[in-house]
């Protein structure tokens, strides 16, 4: 539905529009901790809102964050409400298609399962279980190709609703990026865990931009080379998921 | 020929629109027969002389008729979530509680029953009262007063009204989707349109296609209404028996 | 916020609800409270549209000119034969792809245009449309709904008018066009007063599916602030709040709608002033 339904949604409310010719505006989500969400004071915050404006600085332009729902983040670029997308967004051959991707600013990292506490299953042989998802994610695409014939595939708006329905145990395993679930797991005071196995799906995450747009590839991955080699990638990452280092030595 | 209807993007539409149309029917089909007596008790309780009865109910009427469904959806969905562990695990029915094909119906329920009760409780203040004080001075007691007299006078007055409450309650079907998860292929009208709208952006035909499917089943419910308001009112031979028309008072 | 309130009252009120009052007024939670606004601008400036869309209609049913007439009723039927969610949807992105469709047909190359499944076929025909642009989009979306029930009730409430009223102004000489606009209309408003503000209840309803337009509204902040949070970084961590901000909208709108009912009976006192209505 809200595919092509445009919006300056958060944004708007929070950052002052100056000038679109000469601004980057980056779309996301704000709703996909430590990667992007609205932090208490209402802004904009994350892992990709630091890179952002680092990236920005780096290659001398300016920049501002526009929040997006996420089913409608692909659409809307192309639709040009915004130039580029840093939503956690893993790179894959059918996004591909669409637009085009930026080097990876995080590594590939595996999907994983979560679960209540102590709960089990057998994941050769899942039967009967309700898998929840986030809606048009890759998750969801594998958990309906390769689970949907046994099992209850729940598919929900956001990522937020997703863990909230797992918390409430109305879904059996929520299968999501592990990088998003691993502070949900380690913030929930022992009541979630992770179970079955790595999902290995999709490639690191990199910044989509539009298939025309050259210049501002060029920039941006002129950007992304000197931060990755002086460290400030690797310190980013460090400082958001206690991860790495991946890019510098 | 046949090549034509199968290449027709219309047609196309009308048949994938079909079984996302049946979930719309069934919320609301569901949520009638739950609905009406509830709204009749609410009606009834309203209506009563009991201080404490009468408020609560009119505080039920007022609270639903007087906030969103929508906004009562996405509440007690979350409500019946806080509760899934406490109560509906332990009790082994949380697969059914927070089903959206039982929770839908529910809170369809909840706000149908509030409309129609007072749309129940306006006709029971113009069942004529000398109507109730003929069936008293004829002997009967309270209880046969309201079986022959007022029940039947108050559910004839009240269906022109309750007609369009149902119509509205079907529209209603519409927001289920938008605020509990979608499991599987269970998908209804708004769903399924969005999900065509999504591939190629077609709206006017994707959107048309699923308020035709609207339009058409608020004609059959209209057709069927209209059936028996005319055997509730077969005793007027006078001719001025109240008839529905798919226009008036459409106001909830 | 809370750094401003003097000490006195913060020690009145104690710790734990000094963290309350701190936790409910940081930044996230202003915002939520600004996003307020665009409740009332759609159901204010709805509204307006409302009274627009409901005489236009009525005109229009009431022609003696039969095209004028049956576009009059198609109008009303249509609209309210279906949801009120699908034609608020429908309504933005169809004038969005229209306007598109006709600049796509001078700024799109034929190849461009040939094309399926890409929309606008080309870059030069994307018309950007801000949040406020969707606010005001979904404002005509509520008149044209809402208009069409308002129609109704204004087509009912001419017809209540006394004839002998406007039979009297057209032997004075008023033509029949000043006579309808002069009389008819003027008068039609106390009738058409009760039904008005049913139509007013309804629209103020609808305005909690300003978040299906992607308009940062007071639903979506809801959800937001509600929604579990397991990340220090992020705020408090807290489990699933939603229900807790849900009641708060929910009370919200029955407050909006006692405010609306005290409203309309005060206007309607003073506009029957003078007249002998059977059931005032």
């Amino acid at each position: 539905m809200k595919k092509i339904l445009i919006t300056a949604a958060i944004a708007a409310s929070m950052f002052s529009a100056t000038g679109y010719a000469e601004t980057v505006r980056i779309g996301t989500e704000g709703a996909y901790a430590p990667w992007n969400f609205v932090d208490d004071s209402g802004k904009l915050a994350g892992y990709e809102i630091d890179l952002g404006n680092a990236l920005c600085d780096a290659a001398g332009i300016k920049c501002e964050f526009v929040a997006n729902e996420w089913d409608s983040i692909i659409p809307n670029l192309v639709a040009g409400n915004y130039d580029a997308i840093m939503a956690g967004m893993s790179i894959t051959d059918e996004r591909k298609q669409t637009i085009d991707f930026s080097e990876e600013y995080y590594p590939a990292s595996p999907s994983l399962y979560a679960a209540s506490a102590g709960a089990s299953f057998d994941f050769d042989n899942l039967k009967g279980v309700k898998v929840g998802v986030q809606g048009a994610t890759i998750q969801a695409d594998y958990a309906k190709e390769q689970l949907g014939a046994n099992n209850d595939i729940l598919s929900y708006e956001t990522a937020d609703q997703s863990v909230a329905d797992l918390v409430a145990g109305n879904i059996d395993v929520l299968l999501a990026d592990g990088d998003f679930l691993k502070p949900v797991v380690d913030g929930s005071g022992g009541a979630l865990g992770f179970v079955g196995p790595e999902v290995r799906i999709g490639g690191g995450v990199g910044i989509g931009m539009r298939k025309n747009d050259s210049d501002l590839q060029a920039n941006m991955a002129k950007a992304l080379e000197k931060l990755k080699a002086d460290g400030t990638v690797d310190k980013l990452i460090k400082e958001y998921f206690e991860n790495g280092p991946f890019y510098s030595n | 020929m046949f090549e034509w209807l199968s290449n027709n993007a219309v047609i196309q539409d009308i048949a994938i629109l079909a079984k996302p149309a049946m979930f719309n029917i069934y919320f609301a089909l569901a949520s009638i027969p739950l609905g009406f007596p509830i709204a009749v008790a609410l009606a009834l309780g309203k209506n009563s002389k009991n201080y404490f009865v009468s408020n609560i109910c009119r505080g039920y009427i007022y609270a639903f008729r007087g906030s969103p469904l929508f906004i009562q959806f996405f509440m007690f969905y979350s409500i019946a979530l806080s509760m899934n562990r406490a109560y509906w695990k332990p009790w082994g029915i949380d697969d059914i509680v927070l089903h959206p094909l039982f929770l839908g119906p529910l809170v369809l329920v909840f706000n149908t029953s509030a409309y129609a009760a007072e749309i129940f409780y306006g006709s029971l203040r113009t069942v004529s009262k000398g109507e109730t004080e003929a069936a008293k001075a004829v002997g009967m007691s309270q209880w046969q007063t309201f079986r022959s007299v007022t029940w039947p006078n108050m559910i004839r007055l009240a269906w022109p009204a309750y007609t369009n409450e149902v119509i509205f309650l079907f529209h209603s079907t519409a927001i289920v989707y938008f605020t509990l998860p979608v499991i599987n292929e269970q998908k209804d009208l708004m769903n399924m349109a969005g999900e065509l709208f999504e591939r190629d952006y077609n709206i006017f035909l994707h959107f048309s296609v699923a308020a035709l499917y609207f339009l058409a089943i608020s004609v059959v419910i209209f057709f069927i209404a209209g059936l028996i308001n005319s055997r509730l009112n077969r005793h007027l031979h006078n001719g001025n028996n109240v008839k529905i028309k798919f226009k008036p008072n459409y106001i909830r | 916020m809370i750094e401003t309130l003097p000490h006195w009252f913060t020690s009145l009120i104690g710790e734990d609800w000094t963290a309350k009052l701190d936790y409910i007024t940081n930044g996230k939670h202003l915002l939520w409270y600004a996003s307020f606004r665009f409740t009332l601008i759609a159901a204010f400036g709805g509204a307006v549209l409302v009274v627009f869309f409901g005489l236009l209609g009525a005109s229009l049913k009431q022609s003696r000119f039969w095209p004028f007439k049956a576009i009059g009723d198609l109008y009303t039927t249509i609209i309210r034969g279906v949801p009120d969610v699908l034609f608020f949807l429908f309504f933005p992105l169809a004038f969005e792809q229209t306007v598109e469709y006709f600049s796509a047909q001078s700024s799109c190359t034929a190849d461009e245009l040939a094309q399926t499944g890409v929309w606008p076929p080309c870059d030069a025909a994307q018309w950007y449309l801000t949040q406020n642009e969707y606010l005001i989009l979904a404002c005509v979306s509520f008149g044209i709904i809402y208009g069409a029930f308002a129609a109704n009730v204004i087509h009912g409430a001419m017809s209540a008018v006394p004839k002998g009223q406007l039979e009297a102004a057209a032997s004075y000489g008023f033509s029949p066009r000043q006579v309808y606009w002069r009389f008819q209309v003027r008068q039609m408003w106390v009738y058409a007063l009760p039904g008005l503000s049913n139509v007013w209840m309804l629209l103020l309803k609808a305005t909690s599916f300003l978040s299906l337009l992607q308009i940062a509204d007071i639903v979506l902040w809801a959800e937001r602030l509600g929604a579990p949070n397991y990340f220090a970084r992020v705020g408090p961590i807290h489990p699933d709040w939603r229900w807790k901000y849900y009641l708060v909208l929910f009370l919200f709108y029955i407050l909006m709608t006692m405010l609306s009912e005290r409203f309309f009976e005060k206007l309607q006192a003073r506009a029957s002033r003078g007249m002998q209505l059977a059931n005032s």
